[in-house]
């Protein structure tokens, strides 16, 4: 029972940790005598917010796809609104620009938290994408450091 | 990231006993826990989540690397692990770096002990 928990816990992990480590995991789990095995669910629930948190990629996407979705949620409730607002001057026949009408002063204080939630969005989206495409370039160029001091050599061949 | 072993310093407290736990042999993960605890005394234990994390870590900084199985018996998912030559420099200058400490703090406390100050 235990160990199937456990193992559902590690089925949470991040595919790449899964794959490498888990059936390690699972072998030092059932080599500990069953006195010792809370311990190990805490530190597998603490890995298991650590390898999400903090050690995969996915969770930036996830963010920037949230700000995205948030973005477009508020952009159209923002057009929503300024288009009732028009067409509700057109009806009454007052130019745009004059808030006569109170519905219409309403919506625009509608618009003013739906624009906020829209750069809220837009800054959530920027900043969780540059985030994710600055662990990219630092992965890659921490792959070129390791190629560079496993074969130096290489390099001075290529000249680089 | 850098190839100089001073940027690496200092190392947390779990990276320095995984590394120091590596120096003498070839372990398992289960043996580097074992290890530690035996090193520390039993005052400092790793569960796996943190051990493969920073072994995770250790590996993609080029400091630990996998080593080939030690015998056709042993349980497929065990897996052995050795310190790079790179981690074994990280692992000495931190070891300098400490002795330093250590050296400057008996000094210190030595200064201000009760038995200098009489």
């Amino acid at each position: 029972m235990t160990r199937t928990l456990y193992r559902g816990l590690l089925w949470l992990h991040p595919p790449s940790f899964r794959r490498e480590f888990s059936g390690e995991m699972l072998w030092i789990f059932e080599e500990t005598s069953p006195d010792g095995v809370a311990p190990l669910f805490a530190d597998g629930v603490i890995s298991l917010l650590r390898q999400w948190l903090l050690r995969s990629g996915p969770w930036k996407l996830a963010a920037a796809l949230i700000g995205g979705l948030l973005e477009i949620v508020a952009g159209g409730l923002g057009g929503a609104i300024f288009m009732h607002t028009r067409m509700q001057a057109r009806m009454v026949g007052a130019p745009l620009h004059r808030i006569s009408n109170p519905a219409e002063a309403i919506a625009l204080q509608n618009l003013v938290p739906v624009m906020m939630w829209v750069s809220v969005g837009t800054v959530l989206m920027v900043v969780a994408t540059v985030a994710w495409v600055r662990g990219i370039n630092r992965k890659r160029l921490d792959g070129l450091a390791r190629g560079v001091r496993a074969n130096p050599a290489r390099l001075a061949q290529t000249g680089r | 990231m850098s190839a100089d072993p001073i940027s690496y310093l200092p190392l947390s407290p779990a990276t320095l006993h995984i590394l120091l736990s590596l120096a003498a042999e070839d372990r398992h993960g289960y043996g580097i826990m074992q290890e530690v605890a035996r090193q520390s005394e039993g005052q400092y234990k790793l569960g796996p989540g943190t051990l493969y994390d920073n072994l995770q870590k250790l590996m993609n900084q080029g400091l630990v690397e996998s080593a080939p199985r030690r015998s056709e018996d042993d349980d497929p998912r065990r897996r052995y692990y050795r310190l790079t030559p790179f981690g074994r420099a990280i692992l000495s200058a931190e070891i300098a770096r400490l002795d330093t400490v250590v050296r400057e703090a008996k000094l210190h406390l030595r200064a201000h002990s009760p038995e200098s100050a009489a």
